[in-house]
């Protein structure tokens, strides 16, 4: 057996595309594991694999033949589907639910025989449910439902299961036996294509992983290979961290946690056995980007002003911007703009007066001149041991305005420490566009 | 004790128990179709009614039975509780269809319209006082236009067929009601709209041999094609999705039961008026006899329905005097009968 996707493309509604140009293949006794983010696609995959929907580009091939020149009963006999779990609305029994599994071998008219039954018997006893046969689905465990569901797939003696977040809402000892049974099957080989949450799932039972990212294949290959920090925080939008077994001298991923941000104190850069103070010495390592992430109010600029200072003591040249707020009583009234280099500061932004008492998230109007200003001082940054960039908003990433030179800046790394701050909302945004940099929240 | 009643309930029944109660199920109906012929103001013993009935096949064996009671049985309560029995059947059968297709144990075969469609099809052939034939005609043709229109209504939209199937066929009963109100409004209070009044809630009384015969060939169509799917009805319980994945296509099936089952109730409705409430308790009480699965759910609600509907009829017709209207009865008896059933099934539905 031999599933092979290429380049499907899907949209639900003509203008918007849910799926861009993938491709994988599947051999037989191969667990391929779809992850991603929810809404990235992965259900929509499955479907147009199983053939419940047509892609509008693209085909599905089973051993050579096309997936669409089977007929509905046909196909079933190929590739079989567990959708998201779901009640259905009758109580039917655990063998009543695997007998089904034996329609496309009946026809429509076709009402199930002995040699049926001895199937189902067979099925259920593969997967240890063989004692539950009469109990209604309805009200057995979430993970015997999820078995039962494999087992109408083993009914249906299809080559192929797709299965839709098998182990959701199963707690630990249900998900270990689902995907221990999946591992048993699939040595016989039965393939399994199975989207998940779990990356960790991924890294002891996949041998192949697909990353789907906003409908694009964005990684495709052996577990270790794909499931890397940066490729994770590329997807996720959050810092993973993987940890690393050794095993015979050997280092082997065993798991992928997500990683906090790191709680760092400006002073910290005095003591020099640091973290902060260590990244500067490692000269000859990578130049690191940190993006300092708080709530706005957090203190983030004073960090920043601090780090700044501190570092100049100690010898290091530091360029960028600050942006400190200008403040009128206690509100918040200009943001300025200061170049580090120099000292010199001048007022970016001001408030639209007529909004500022409704709006939490106030509307700034800018000076074009001193954006142009900044952006001229960015520009001209060449070496630097610490950059500092206070800050990137959602004019920069999303819509392309304001300090696009400082993006330009970050990406030539011409520096040894780049700090970039960042608010948390966009993080996951600017984690795709730099998922090697370090998630740092201010110790303030 | 509690949890061991549970359990019991939890367990499917085992195949003997099933095979047993199909046979007291095909019993039942038996006995009830003889007692139903005794009863009325001419009381007629269980044994004459016997050699009535076969006194076609052995000439001999009801020579000594007034004539009157031969036609009495023969010509007037004989077709009468048949109708009873083919419509029981084909309320269970198509109420427990729906249910499935549906994915929803609160609907039954009315659900697209063919009720209120027929109710106004009969009403505008009496509001001419048209022959009972034509009004028959015309409310199952009716019936048939209201499916129809709630059935391509819902093609205009394209997103989760199975809810606006459901919207539509609940603005087209509407949308029939309403008209059949405006007719019963403009009806001649003295003549016609009696007739109507009548007609809408229900009645066997006037079922003769020959408004017999369409009902029982539909009827018995639609019965037996039924039958043939009815395992497939637990596949498409399931829902379109896994319906597909499981090999069987929901839209071709789908589009057969509805077919079929508007057919078998439209011309179930025009023989007997709007008799509701069958279609959507008898699924109920087979699924606590025989458990949810529709190979022996469907001829076991078809069964329970005949009995059922023999059963009201007799009340029908020998509680009072005069006769009660079937609509009403169902309704009395069969609203705390479905209380009942919610209330004891607890394996789901």
């Amino acid at each position: 057996m031999h599933l092979e996707a290429q380049h499907l493309s899907f949209g639900y509604i003509p203008e918007q595309t849910v799926l861009h140009d993938i491709s994988l293949s599947l051999k037989a006794g191969e667990i391929l594991y779809i992850l991603g983010r929810n809404g990235g696609g992965k259900t929509t995959l499955l479907s147009c694999l199983a053939g419940l929907i047509l892609p509008d580009t693209g085909r599905v091939l089973i051993d050579g033949k096309l997936l669409t020149s089977f007929s509905t009963a046909e196909r079933a006999k190929f590739i079989g589907l567990i959708p998201q779990m779901h009640i259905p609305s009758f109580a039917y029994s655990v063998e009543e639910m695997v007998l089904m599994g034996r329609a496309p071998h009946l026809g429509w008219l076709g009402s199930p025989s002995r040699v049926d039954y001895q199937i189902v018997e067979e099925a259920l006893e593969q997967v240890g449910l063989f004692e539950m046969r009469k109990r209604a689905y309805t009200e057995i465990s979430g993970g015997e439902q999820q078995l039962v569901l494999i087992a109408r797939g083993l009914a249906q003696k299809c080559q192929v299961l797709l299965m839709d977040e098998p182990t959701a809402h199963l707690d630990l000892s249900n998900q270990h036996r689902v995907l221990e049974i999946i591992q048993q099957l699939s040595q016989r080989g039965l393939s399994f294509i199975i989207s998940s949450h779990a990356p960790n799932d991924a890294l002891a039972y996949a041998d192949n992983v697909l990353l789907l990212t906003g409908g694009w294949a964005t990684d495709y290959g052996l577990p270790k290979e794909v499931l890397t920090e940066s490729r994770l925080s590329a997807v996720y939008g959050i810092q993973t961290e993987v940890i690393y077994q050794s095993e015979n001298g050997r280092f082997i991923p065993r798991a992928v946690v997500p990683r906090r941000p790191e709680r760092i104190r400006a002073e910290s850069l005095y003591d020099h056995n640091s973290f902060l103070s260590q990244m500067f010495v490692q000269r000859d390592n990578q130049p690191r980007l940190l993006l300092v992430t708080g709530l706005s109010g957090a203190g983030k600029t004073t960090w920043c002003t601090k780090l700044a200072r501190i570092a100049k003591e100690k010898g290091l040249t530091v360029r960028g911007i600050l942006s400190p707020g200008v403040f009128k009583g206690q509100r918040k009234m200009g943001i300025g703009v200061q170049n580090l280099a120099t000292g010199e500061e001048r007022l970016l932004a001001t408030l639209n007066e007529n909004d500022y008492r409704d709006l939490s998230t106030p509307r700034w109007t800018f000076d074009a001149e001193q954006l142009k200003w900044a952006n001229d001082i960015l520009a001209d940054i060449d070496e630097s041991d610490l950059l500092i960039i206070d800050e990137l908003g959602p004019l920069e990433f999303l819509r392309g305005e304001g300090l696009t030179a400082a993006l330009e800046i970050i990406d030539q790394k011409r520096y040894h420490v780049a700090c970039v701050v960042v608010r948390s909302s966009l993080l996951p945004k600017v984690l795709q566009r730099w998922p090697d940099a370090l998630v740092v929240s201010g110790d303030f | 004790m509690k949890s061991s009643r549970f359990a019991k309930l939890t367990e499917g029944r085992s195949s003997q128990t099933i095979r047993i109660i199909f046979i007291i199920l095909f019993t039942v109906p038996v006995i009830l179709f003889v007692l139903s012929l005794t009863l009325g103001r001419y009381p007629i013993g269980p044994i004459d009614v016997l050699r009535v009935l076969l006194s076609p096949f052995f000439p001999n064996l009801a020579n000594d039975i007034p004539d009157v009671a031969q036609q009495l049985i023969l010509r007037v309560r004989l077709p009468r509780i048949l109708a009873a029995l083919l419509i029981g059947a084909s309320f269970g059968g198509t109420g427990t269809a729906f249910q499935a297709i549906f994915k929803n144990p609160l609907v039954d075969s009315n659900i697209l319209g063919v009720t209120s469609g027929a109710g106004f099809g009969a009403a505008l052939a009496l509001l001419f006082m048209a022959d009972s034939w034509i009004v028959q005609i015309s409310a199952f043709v009716f019936g048939l236009a209201a499916v129809s229109l709630a059935f391509f209504g819902s093609r205009l939209y394209k997103t989760s067929p199975l809810l606006v199937l459901t919207l539509m066929g609940i603005l087209v009963g509407s949308l029939f009601s309403s008209l059949t109100s405006l007719l019963k409004y403009v009806a001649d209070p003295l003549d016609t709209l009696p007739a109507i009044t009548f007609w809408l809630l229900g009645s066997l009384t006037s079922v003769t041999w020959s408004r017999l015969a369409s009902l029982a060939v539909i009827t018995l169509i639609g019965v037996v094609f039924l039958l043939l799917i009815r395992w497939q009805l637990n596949v498409l319980s399931l829902g379109d999705n896994e319906a597909r994945a499981l090999g069987v296509s929901p839209s071709r099936m789908k589009l057969l039961i509805i077919i079929f089952t508007t057919l078998m109730t439209a011309a179930a409705v025009a023989v007997s008026g709007v008799i509701g409430w069958v279609g959507l308790v008898i699924p109920h009480a087979g699924r606590l006899l025989v458990g949810p699965d529709h190979k022996n759910l469907l001829p076991a609600a078809m069964l329970l329905g005949a009995s059922f509907m023999m059963l009201i009829d007799d009340v029908a017709r020998a509680m009072l005097p005069g006769e009660i209207p079937l609509g009403v009865l169902t309704g009395l008896i069969g609203v705390p009968i479905l209380i009942v059933l919610l209330r004891k099934n607890r394996t789901g539905w």
